[in-house]
């Protein structure tokens, strides 16, 4: 009622236009913001560059320095492991690759409305580590701080947490409003570590957040630090109100950040490639359940037989579920029949139902021991009828699929009794 | 049963059948006309030719040829464009020449609903099949893969949308559409005429704002319109554009001979002046059409009418097993069902279609033989949109219009002309209403900041952008103001009416088994699906038993009464701010800024054939609140009146004031609402508010307040010669009791007019 009273108020003033717009203009310098100077007190510098002015920060940590559990030259060991290992995989890093672990902070979450005002890169500089943090001086000066960010020189490779659907699309956006003057944004390779944690945990940690998985994970536990959400806020305050001081939160905010990035990056590799496991049942059914979806069937075997020796059957009938595929493909189809008979006591729903078809298939045509054959069929087939995870067209096939073993398998049955 | 005859041969018998010629007050026929032919320009792109000819057509009808010309000069265009008039060949054409010419060029066609989007794609697509080049076109809405998405932006020619996709979903995304902004050449807007009211003043911005994007991608594209018969296509399509429009007024196309009968239902209570039912005036002609094989489409007004027409057809076809002859369609059918419809009424499996105006529009049905409007549609141009969709090429096409007893149809079935010989209304948008400016100038600072010198539009913004930045939503730098605020704007706004979103309509009358059976906008659903209302869809009758107001679900089962449900809206209104004002000796009359909250109250339950009311309810669904225009008029008790009395008066004045304000202002009877008041709250005092409908108003008020002597003059004379003795529903409403109100209701109507004289 008091937005819309205003807002009438306001309609006297409501004019018709009177003159044409003037033609655009090549790029025009911005002026420095008047509080510039002001925000020096919040420990930022003053950049100039031909498109404008843009504030950093920057932090030097020697390699020693530890964030979590972890210190960050293991980062260096982290990239020969893979060197070593030879295997194709996604988080695979080459000493050659200039990797800049990367993060950004918005005004907003979506649309052509919302502003980067921050960008913080992390990187390795000889034995030791720099951040440089680059903060937008205010939107008239965007084209100042894109270009400081170096993003369009080429050779990069980029870590980021969920960077591939966020951070990145964003950046897209803030260059197309500038691509007449600045240099191309390149398409740098991205490992996003939001993608890889969801893999490794899944059905373990229930939310992904980084800051989760950094008190989980990672032996990180942040002081002081203020939520995401507040970011906006409090730059926009600073823009309005020349005072920087809440920004000096964000800024921190985003350091965390970003070396958790580098700390998580150092963990999942050494779960990825440790032979000595540190992490419960369900994150190595994961990875070994990764590595099969990668067609590394070597390492997926390796991990999931390593679960199924390490837990006791309950913990790891997942695990057994899916080695039972690798043997399969490896032709010990005894072994794999054991594995699924193992794993049926503790999976469910469709993974229980693919089990059973895979053991009514073995035993019929590979041990040919049909009335074993039979009995997986008849359990299938209780387990189609109560399935909630079919609908009813779906059901109906699966019904039909099925039953024509279950009359095949009688058959052979039938013929093999009668035989003398 | 069945004995097949001709529309002509009917007409004829209907003249000597006792019952029914009666009834029958007018006839009037128009005649047919051939086809004007133009032939295919010289530069006509081969490929398209060769599709052209593979389709049969070897001319262009001269309307499409001159679209054709106007489009390949560059210059923005509104064709009046008929049904079956082939008026998306008017667009179609110079689109995929320029295509065809440049392969980077870009289109967007703009359809009112996300339905009709999908209906052109499939046409569209078949043209381009037979043309045989690599042409990509798709539709963009909420049913768009998320996969495809981005293949639409990079790579689709023709982008089919409707307004609030591109309102939220493109425009405040535009930098990820660059290759489309960059090489836009057309933007097309079908269905013109829809694009009026409020939701045409919230396109109009939206159309300023895809222009304003435009721009800053260097592109400049013309706008195609068509549109259906209306008073003012191009003032609306400039208003609606901000740019200069060609109009082609005259369609090629020929057209059958075309007969309309006015039929008004003979009265059987002379004393309360009641008319039969004109729904079953209508179902019983529908029912002669069907036993004559005719097909044929019934236009009702509401939801529930349809239904129930539907119902009473039903029965025609209930000995017959899986009989699909007989269909209601409406809006709050889900898409599939719709398309099963369409397609059966283009195959003549569906021989009679009862609709609400969802089928006015371009709906691809094909054509049909006869049309029945069970009451007048509201407006002129509604009417021949309904009684366009009758009429085959050659054929004689019958238009039986169904008079109900209401004021406003009395009139009309007893003078043709007003709706023969008239015009179609104007479709009037409001895009100063500055609710909308300013929610769209948000919209538009998130898009692309403004500058300093910046104007939006057709509009002078400095002060409003000023404003914004004082709000605290942009900030301003030395020569632009930026948004600065984690809100997205375009979620705020929605560009139809107040209601924000649907209510989706739940069947759980086999557990286990719910589905999802319609939707309906929270403002209908406020007297449709409140709890215990008799839901009708597709003939069937559902009892709400929850509503849930907050999660917008309303979950119902079925059942088998014999009754119908019917809820009443209570109306309070406050008066914001006065801008005009006229003082006589004891009467005001007024026009300014109103707040009005709508509270529904009570449902009644009214039996189907006798329509006895046989129960009541109240109603438990929290009040809308909404602001508009309004002209309003007081005055003082006259001397020995009690309030009571005024009520009774000022009801029935208000009741025939309300039906005659459409035929002065040329618009729809919903688009302005009459509320009478015995002691208004601002003045104490009797008053009369006559507002728009719709929030933030239109402009229809204001008209109002200039032409009050007229209305009343008509609306006197009117009541006067009603043949009723004591008022009736064709002149102050129906009145419970016998008494003189009648006599009281003219009595007010004389101490307005003279004062005002």
């Amino acid at each position: 009622m008091g937005y819309e009273t205003k807002i009438l108020q306001l309609k006297k003033m409501l004019g018709k236009k009177k003159t044409e717009q003037p033609e655009k203009t090549v790029y025009k310098k911005p002026e420095r913001p008047a509080y510039i100077d002001e925000w020096k007190k919040a420990g930022l510098s003053i950049v100039e560059n031909d498109f404008g002015v843009v504030c950093k920060r920057q932090v030097r940590y020697p390699s020693d320095y530890r964030h979590g559990k972890y210190e960050l030259k293991q980062f260096f060991h982290a990239v020969e492991k893979w060197e070593k290992a030879e295997i194709e995989h996604p988080f695979s890093i080459n000493q050659e690759e200039n990797v800049l672990f990367f993060d950004t902070e918005t005004t907003g979450l979506k649309g052509a409305g919302t502003h980067i005002f921050l960008l913080g890169f992390l990187e390795a500089d000889e034995e030791e580590f720099v951040l440089n943090q680059y903060v937008l001086a205010d939107p008239a000066n965007e084209a100042a701080f894109l270009f400081e960010s170096k993003l369009w020189q080429p050779g990069k490779t980029v870590v980021t947490y969920n960077g591939k659907s966020f951070d990145w699309p964003q950046l897209e956006t803030r260059w197309t409003f500038n691509k007449n003057y600045l240099p191309k944004l390149q398409s740098p390779r991205q490992i996003d570590l939001f993608h890889s944690s969801k893999r490794i945990w899944k059905n373990q940690l229930e939310r992904l957040k980084l800051i989760k998985v950094e008190e989980e994970k990672l032996g990180i536990k942040r002081d002081h630090d203020i939520p995401g959400f507040l970011a906006p806020v409090i730059y926009s305050d600073a823009v309005k109100s020349g005072n920087a001081s809440g920004l000096v939160k964000v800024l921190q905010h985003n350091e965390w950040d970003i070396l958790s990035l580098l700390t998580l990056y150092i963990h999942s590799t050494s779960l990825l490639l440790d032979r000595v496991l540190q992490d419960g049942a369900v994150t190595y059914t994961n990875i070994g359940k990764w590595y099969n979806d990668l067609k590394e069937h070597k390492q997926s075997e390796q991990v999931l037989s390593a679960v199924t020796k390490q837990f006791d059957e309950e913990e790891a009938g997942l695990a057994y579920y899916y080695l039972a595929f690798q043997q399969k493909r490896n032709k010990q189809f005894k072994e794999s029949a054991e594995s699924f008979q193992k794993a049926l006591h503790t999976i469910e729903g469709r993974k229980k139902l693919n089990a059973l078809e895979q053991l009514a298939m073995m035993f019929e045509h590979r041990m040919k021991e049909y009335s074993k054959a039979l009995q997986y069929t008849i359990e299938g087939i209780e387990i189609i009828r109560k399935a909630d995870f079919l609908n009813e067209e779906q059901k109906k096939r699966q019904l039909e699929h099925w039953d024509k073993r279950l009359q095949r398998l009688k058959g052979k049955l039938r013929k093999y009794s009668e035989a003398p | 049963m069945k004995k097949i005859r001709t529309i002509d041969e009917l007409i004829n018998e209907w003249q000597q059948d006792e019952e029914l010629k009666q009834n029958i007050v007018h006839i009037a026929t128009i005649e047919g006309r051939e086809g004007e032919y133009e032939d295919f320009p010289d530069c006509l792109h081969p490929s398209l030719k060769k599709a052209l000819l593979e389709r049969g057509i070897e001319k262009l009808y001269s309307h499409q040829r001159q679209a054709f010309d106007l489009a390949l000069a560059g210059k923005s265009f509104t064709a009046i464009t008929p049904t079956a008039s082939g008026k998306s060949l008017c667009y179609h054409l110079p689109v995929l020449q320029k295509i065809l010419e440049d392969s980077s060029t870009r289109a967007i066609y703009l359809f009112p609903t996300k339905a009709l989007a999908q209906d052109q794609k499939a046409d569209l697509n078949d043209l381009i099949d037979s043309m045989n080049e690599e042409i990509y076109c798709y539709t963009y809405d909420g049913d768009t893969a998320p996969n495809i998405r981005q293949k639409v932006r990079k790579a689709g020619h023709i982008v089919m949308t409707n307004p609030d996709m591109l309102h939220s979903g493109i425009l405040p995304h535009h930098t990820k559409w660059v290759s489309l902004f960059e090489n836009l050449k057309f933007i097309v807007i079908d269905e013109l005429h829809t694009y009026k009211g409020v939701f045409g003043s919230h396109v109009a911005h939206v159309l300023r704002r895809l222009v304003r994007i435009c721009e800053f991608y260097g592109s400049q594209p013309i706008f195609i319109c068509t549109s259906a018969t209306i008073k003012n296509p191009k003032e609306l399509a400039e208003k609606l554009t901000n740019t200069k429009h060609v109009l082609i007024e005259k369609s090629g196309a020929p057209a059958g001979k075309k007969t309309f009968i006015f039929y008004n239902p003979p009265i059987v209570h002379k004393t309360f002046g009641v008319r039969r039912s004109a729904v079953l005036e209508a179902t019983n002609l529908a029912a002669r059409l069907y036993k004559a094989g005719i097909q044929t489409i019934v236009f009702a007004k509401s939801r529930v009418t349809v239904e129930r027409l539907v119902t009473y057809l039903k029965e025609l076809t209930k000995n017959k097993i899986n009989d699909g002859s007989i269909q209601g369609y409406r809006g709050g059918y889900l898409p599939s069902e719709r398309r099963r419809i369409e397609k059966g009424l283009r195959d003549g499996s569906i021989q009679i279609v009862v609709s609400t105006n969802a089928l006015e529009l371009g709906v691809d049905i094909g054509q049909l033989q006869a049309c029945i409007m069970t009451g007048y549609p509201g407006n002129i141009a509604s009417a021949w949109q309904q009684a366009g969709r009758a009429g085959r090429r050659q054929d004689s096409a019958l238009i039986i219009y169904v008079a109900n007893s209401s004021a406003l149809d009395q009139y009309i079935v007893n003078h043709p002309d007003y709706l023969l010989g008239n015009s179609p209304e104007e479709a009037l948008i409001n895009p100063e209403n500055i609710l909308i400016l300013m929610s769209h100038l948000k919209c538009a600072s998130f898009e692309l900041p403004f500058s300093t010198d910046d104007t939006y539009g057709e509009f002078e913004v400095q002060e409003l952008l000023e404003y914004l930045q004082e709000e605290g939503v942009l900030v301003k730098t030395n020569a632009h103001y930026y948004w600065m605020s984690d809100r997205f704007p375009a979620k705020d706004v929605n560009l139809r009416s107040a209601a924000e979103e649907n209510v989706v309509i739940i069947d759980q009358t086999v557990p286990g088994g719910t589905k999802v059976i319609g939707e309906m906008d929270t403002y209908s659903a406020m007297t449709l699906l409140h709890e215990e209302a008799i839901y009708l869809h597709q003939g069937v009758q559902y009892q709400v038993e929850k509503l849930d107001w907050e999660e917008k679900k309303a979950y119902v089962r079925e059942v088998d009464v014999n009754y119908y449900t019917d809820a009443n809206l209570a109306v309070e209104l406050k008066v914001l701010s006065e801008d005009k004002a006229a003082s006589y000796e004891d009467v005001t009359v007024s026009y300014g800024d109103v707040s009005l909250v709508a509270v529904p109250t009570i449902f009644k339950k009214i039996h189907m054939t006798t329509l006895d009311n046989i129960g009541s309810g109240k109603v438990h669904i929290p009040p809308m609140e909404m602001h508009t225009n309004a002209t309003w008029i007081s005055f003082s008790l006259p001397e020995n009146w009690s309030e009571e009395m005024l009520t009774d008066a000022l009801t029935g004045a208000a009741y025939a004031i309300g039906s005659f304000i459409p035929v002065f202002i040329q618009c729809d009877r919903k688009d302005v609402t009459v509320v009478p008041q015995v002691k208004a709250v601002h003045n104490g005092r009797p008053t009369l508010f006559i507002y728009d409908s719709y929030p933030g108003g239109i402009g229809l008020s204001e008209k109002v307040y200039d032409l009050l002597v007229p209305i009343l003059e008509l609306t006197i004379q009117h009541v006067q010669s009603c043949p009723c003795e004591q008022g009736c529903p064709s002149c102050i409403g129906a009145q419970d009791h016998l008494t003189d109100g009648k006599e009281k209701v003219l009595k007010i109507l004389n101490i307005l007019l003279n004062e005002v004289m």
